[in-house]
């Protein structure tokens, strides 16, 4: 079975982006376009990866990973989180809230597919 | 005061917004007369102090207890004064306010103490204008502040702005170049590759602007840690090293054997040398770029030594201005913004060093860094 692969994300080009991506690198994506929806997908669907943007409504990325990261059975998925609020310590905070990568957009299809690829062997 | 032989005064502003001359200031008089003088309300219209500005002459009461019913008569009788010299202070066109003489005995003030005391008011009056311009210059320079606060969060939300859509034309040109979505034929290769270079260049500008801006507003937070300048000068031959290689270009490093230890913001430190030495590379055509590293005293110095056109003396200076290259033709040539000497001048400017250029038409530059070893932790750009 192909891994599962959940993208946060608002902007509907960058979800198209990352969705062809990944598909056509054999992943099952999924999508939600703000980060309640994200956490009550993560939670519902389990995915082996999040793609978290962070400039995201409703709830932003940092929050919501804070979220995931706190409930015990999600802990353990692999969260990169993927902005393009380019102030430096954009990453500190990322990291801090519980991420374990960080891209900053624009980012490049090919770069991201590798790290996806890192994270799930 | 022992000038004018009187035995109290005030000085008093006016606050024109109130309508009320205000205590300032005094000489010998009993605090609870100054508190009672706070309790009461001096108008323009209604007092000798504003009849005082209103001729703007000095008004003098020989005998108080003869005067008319003014807002501070009765108070200064009881306090044991009999007679009052008012001089106006007044500005080229308003009211500042008024100086007080009070006196126990009753009697005319003499010529020269009236002459004395209107000689004061000038001074006062220009006194009270240093400090009213003083303060307007603390209000400027605050608003300034706020104002340039702003103008950086804007500068943040419009790069935020910006490479949002940035993402998806960049995005969908790698994927189409990857021939995600089919081949492509050999003309649209080169047109979507033609597209994604243009669009590299869009985000190199949107970076550089940001981070002048950044500095500018002394917002741009270095990280300082110890590094090595021979790895810093290693890492960016390797870096440049493709580019020197397809232009035919002899790229070499001679680096100081026992360089001491450096301590700076080694990735801003990085992106300034890799800046200078792709600038060499791209404008030299024939011959070599070399990058000479060694340390005199307490100072670091790198040189980035070209076999290029060189630079008229003419230009010195201009080309570490923002948007400058010697001849703007040259960035649709060469590629680059134009901020990258200037950004690179900022953040030596921010580790306390400097950058000089040396050059002649036709004999190639020399870019030199002097850069301390140790740079000072002022935490933010200057």
């Amino acid at each position: 079975m192909s891994k599962r692969i959940l993208v946060i994300e608002d902007t509907e080009n960058n979800r198209r982006i990352l969705n062809d991506l990944l598909t056509n690198a054999g992943f099952e994506v999924l999508e939600a376009v703000d980060g309640e929806k994200g956490i009550a997908m993560a939670a519902e669907v389990r995915p082996d990866l999040i793609l978290m943007d962070i400039q995201l409504p409703v709830v932003d990325g940092y929050e919501a990973t804070r979220r995931i990261k706190a409930n015990p059975e999600l802990r353990h998925i692999p969260i990169i989180a993927v902005t393009s609020y380019a102030l430096s310590g954009d990453d500190a905070k990322a990291l801090a809230a519980g991420c374990d990568g960080y891209f900053a957009k624009p980012f490049s299809p090919r770069v991201i597919l590798a790290k996806v690829r890192e994270f799930l062997g | 005061m022992e000038l004018t032989q009187a035995d109290a005064g005030a000085i008093y502003s006016y606050d024109s917004s109130r309508d009320a001359f205000e205590l300032a200031g005094t000489h010998a008089l009993a605090p609870s007369f100054q508190d009672a003088v706070r309790t009461i309300r001096i108008k323009l219209d209604e007092s000798a102090l504003g009849l005082s500005a209103k001729q703007r002459q000095p008004i003098c009461f020989p005998d108080l207890s003869t005067a008319p019913n003014y807002p501070l008569r009765d108070l200064t009788l009881s306090a044991g004064f009999h007679s009052v010299l008012i001089v106006p202070l007044l500005g080229p066109e308003e009211v500042l306010g008024a100086l007080v003489l009070q006196r126990r005995s009753i009697g005319d003030f003499p010529a020269s103490t009236i002459g004395l005391m209107r000689t004061f008011a000038d001074q006062s009056v220009l006194a009270m204008n240093n400090a009213r311009l003083f303060r307007e210059v603390e209000e400027k320079g605050r608003e300034l502040a706020v104002a340039n606060e702003h103008k950086s969060q804007f500068f943040a939300n419009m790069s935020h702005e910006l490479r949002t859509p940035l993402n998806g034309i960049l995005g969908f040109a790698e994927l189409l170049l990857d021939g995600l979505y089919g081949a492509l034929p050999e003309k649209a290769l080169e047109i979507v590759g033609r597209m994604q270079r243009d669009g590299k260049h869009l985000l190199g500008l949107i970076n550089d602007v940001l981070d002048i801006s950044k500095i500018e507003a002394g917002q741009l937070s270095l990280s300082f840690e110890e590094y090595s300048l021979q790895g810093l000068v290693e890492a960016v031959i390797t870096s440049t090293g493709v580019l020197a290689q397809t232009k035919g270009i002899e790229l070499k490093a001679v680096i100081s054997p026992d360089l001491p230890v450096g301590y700076g913001d080694e990735r801003r430190l990085t992106q300034v040398l890799l800046n200078i030495v792709a600038n060499a590379i791209k404008f030299t055509d024939t011959g070599s770029v070399e990058v000479h590293a060694s340390a005199i005293g307490d100072h670091f110095v790198i040189a980035v030594r070209d076999t290029g056109p060189g630079i008229p003396a003419a230009d010195h200076d201009r080309i570490f201005e923002d948007f400058q290259q010697i001849d703007n033709s040259i960035t649709r040539q060469k590629g680059g913004t134009g901020l990258g000497l200037s950004i690179a001048r900022r953040l030596l400017a921010a580790h306390g060093g400097r950058i000089d250029l040396r050059s002649t038409p036709g004999t190639g530059s020399t870019f030199t860094i002097f850069l301390p070893v140790r740079a000072e932790d002022r935490r933010q750009a200057a």
